[in-house]
């Protein structure tokens, strides 16, 4: 073996030029490999963050109360209950956060948005003050009633700044339209698509918009210890609710504001719980992660056929002007699988060197971008769900990146390498190239 | 007697004393009256269908007009909304079954159940806007004396619902023309005391109804103005009323669907 990869090095070495055109090739490709999936696990990772603290637990305890079968609102009631029997059930606990929520319309005296509605005890709320960066105002004048906190985007568009009024419209449970008029105290840096959905105000305010009793919430927010427990959790909760008494809506992997439609189309009134996980409850941003994956792996497909088809006419080259010594080994005595060992592992000594060179450029380029903390434009800001470019390494994945492209590599070697060994040491010796 | 023409006497006598300056404040039972009286005028006894337009006004957006055809039947409250154009609303529409409001929409092939309140095809209009009316049913009244409306003496009432009612507006104030007993303007006002809607009924017209036994009333125009979002409004146009039975079996949504294709 250790010949093999002498002879393989050696070859390597004499055909410099050769092996840095196609070795610069292989980790060009390897570099812009590391770099998507560093992008997609940033934003994977950026989302998970944002959402688990601006609309979701990990897992949560939520549903919809119904007082006619076509009117249904966001609401737990006597949430304390609720509360008592998850808190038994999950001993798994960090901690839970009680979220009103509600789906209305913003107003203010030159536009209208349409708004997931959360309604905070902004004391009890710590997740807000590390995820939000607030840009005018202050996140803590949330404790004031009738207040209220938007996005820099929502402030744009509906043209208000701190101070301002703004009236939130809505119907109660019971169908009769309501109003809030509520000051801006605060407004935040976007965080991409899931800030152009939401706004903040005092859960005081929400029940009060809504007519909804003091025992009321939409949703208990349960946050682990560990995430890796969010599947188990979720079960064990389907599982034990029902035993209690209570009745559960069908598991449904949406958002909750995307589930109005479908409530209100059956039959049932009264309360019905909801149980859903932070991936359930952002679904609808996670196609932006799916779409780089996809985009990742269309890449990925198109430059791996292109160094395919490098390597197999470089090794078609190698071949051709080493006939003659293939013959002279096979003269020799070296068998057909030696001189097949021989090719493939030339190849799989360029892949390898060449994909783990890559993958180095490409993580030192992801971590000058994440010095650098570029700002994106708004356009991208709604893909990213951040204002600055955040890549994120995950070793596994480059691990298996590069040893994919080696393996790769190498595969293609084998039809000349077969073809190599194939051949007569007559014929070689014979062969006047 | 038949209780329309008291009605009417009622209304009349009412209305001449609101046009003297000292007019004492109407009675509960008077405004009762009052608000029967004002539906029954709207009210057929029967069948009705008209043709429908409704041009919606919304800011930064363009104009839309829709055309549809209004179905209803008093006696067991039913009402449906088929609409005709534009291309893309052909189909679609709405249909009130009991107490339920259903949305059909053809491209789909759903059913959505839909509160009662909810705004027709995104408009500023109502489904009460092209039902029957029911004040009598839904709301107390309390006098608010004369008023003048433009060049019109009008008397003024506000309406609050009642306990255990719902409605989509639970505070509504009318205005009320002394000489026609015509609704000519209504204003509609949410939980918190804002004003949601402005709506202005600029021409009435009767029709004679053979279900009735006598005249029925509509408003071929109503100006719907939200006063929210005040760069929106919608043009309600009534035309073509047919006060003639239906088919007994057009309120179904299997109906529905077959003229939906």
């Amino acid at each position: 073996m250790r010949q093999l990869l002498l002879i393989a090095a050696r070859n390597l070495f004499q055909h410099r030029r050769r092996t840095l055109l196609l070795g610069g090739a292989i980790g060009g490709v390897t570099a812009l490999l590391v770099i998507l999936l560093e992008l997609s696990t940033g934003l994977r990772a950026t989302i998970l963050r944002s959402a688990t603290t601006l609309m979701t637990g990990h897992v949560n305890v939520a549903g919809f109360y119904k007082v006619t079968a076509g009117q249904s609102a966001p609401v737990v009631t006597q949430y304390e209950k609720v509360l008592e029997l998850v808190r038994q059930t999950v001993p798994e606990i960090d901690f839970i956060v009680e979220r009103s929520r509600g789906w209305a319309k913003v107003i203010s005296d030159t536009g209208s948005i349409q708004a997931g509605i959360g309604g905070v005890e902004i004391r009890n709320e710590p997740g807000l003050h590390k995820v939000l960066r607030i840009s005018e105002g202050s996140l803590d004048d949330l404790a004031q009633p009738n207040t209220i906190l938007i996005f820099q985007d929502q402030a744009k568009k509906l043209d208000v700044k701190v101070g301002d009024t703004l009236t939130i419209s809505a119907p109660t449970p019971r169908g009769t339209n309501n109003t809030l008029d509520l000051r801006v105290v605060a407004i935040a840096k976007d965080l991409g698509l899931l800030s152009a959905f939401n706004v903040f105000i005092p859960a005081t305010s929400l029940r009060a918009l809504y007519q909804l009793r003091e025992d009321t919430t939409g949703a208990l927010m349960i946050y682990l210890k560990d995430i890796r427990l969010v599947p188990a959790v979720h079960a064990r909760l389907r599982n034990a609710l029902p035993k209690a008494g209570y009745a559960l809506m069908d598991n449904d992997p949406k958002a909750f504001w995307q589930k109005f439609d479908s409530v209100n189309r059956e039959d049932w009134t009264g309360q019905k719980l909801d149980i859903t996980n932070w991936d359930d409850e952002v679904s609808f941003v996670m196609y932006t992660v799916t779409a780089l994956d996809v985009l990742t792996g269309a890449l990925t497909f198109i430059l791996l056929v292109i160094i395919a088809v490098g390597v197999m006419n470089t090794m078609w080259i190698a071949i051709r002007e080493r006939t003659r010594e293939i013959g002279t080994l096979r003269a020799i005595g070296m068998q057909r699988a030696r001189v097949l060992s021989m090719f493939v592992t030339e190849a799989l000594v360029l892949g390898l060197s060449a994909t783990a060179a890559g993958a180095l450029v490409g993580m030192l380029i992801c971590a000058v971008l994440n010095a650098a903390q570029i700002s994106v434009p708004i356009g991208v800001q709604l893909f990213l769900m951040n204002d600055t470019l955040t890549l994120l390494a995950d070793p596994l994945k480059i691990f298996g990146s590069v040893l994919f492209i080696t393996l790769c590599t190498s595969a293609i070697s084998l039809i000349p390498s077969f073809l190599a060994a194939r051949m007569k040491p007559i014929t070689a010796m014979h062969y006047i190239g | 007697m038949r209780p329309a023409a008291s009605s009417a006497i009622f209304l009349a006598v009412a209305l001449l004393l609101g046009g003297s300056p000292a007019r004492a404040a109407m009675s509960k039972d008077q405004l009762l009256q009052l608000l029967r009286t004002l539906d029954d005028r709207q009210q057929n006894n029967g069948d009705y269908k008209s043709l429908i337009y409704l041009e919606q006004k919304e800011k930064d957006k363009t104009d839309v007009v829709r055309e549809g055809i209004v179905y209803r039947r008093s006696a067991d409250q039913k009402l449906m909304i088929l609409f005709s154009k534009p291309k893309s609303e052909q189909g679609k529409g709405y249909l009130r079954l009991e107490k339920n409001l259903w949305s059909y929409d053809p491209n789909v092939g759903k059913w959505e159940r839909r509160t009662e309140r909810e705004r027709i095809a995104g408009t500023d209009s109502r489904r009460a806007d092209f039902d029957e009316s029911r004040l009598a049913e839904e709301y107390d009244a309390s006098d608010e004396g004369d008023d003048k409306l433009g060049a019109y003496n009008v008397h003024k009432i506000t309406l609050k619902v009642k306990e255990g009612v719902d409605v989509a507006f639970p505070i509504v104030k009318l205005w009320v023309d002394n000489e026609t007993s015509n609704i000519l303007k209504r204003q509609e006002f949410a939980l918190s005391g804002r004003l949601m809607r402005t709506l202005y009924y600029p021409r009435w017209q009767k029709q004679y109804s053979e279900s009735k036994k006598g005249d029925f009333w509509y408003p071929p125009e109503i100006r719907i103005y939200d006063e929210v979002e005040k760069a929106n409004s919608t043009i309600v146009l009534i035309k073509a009323v047919d006060l003639h039975a239906l088919e007994s079996n057009i309120f179904t949504k299997a109906w529905f669907e077959s003229k939906s294709r």
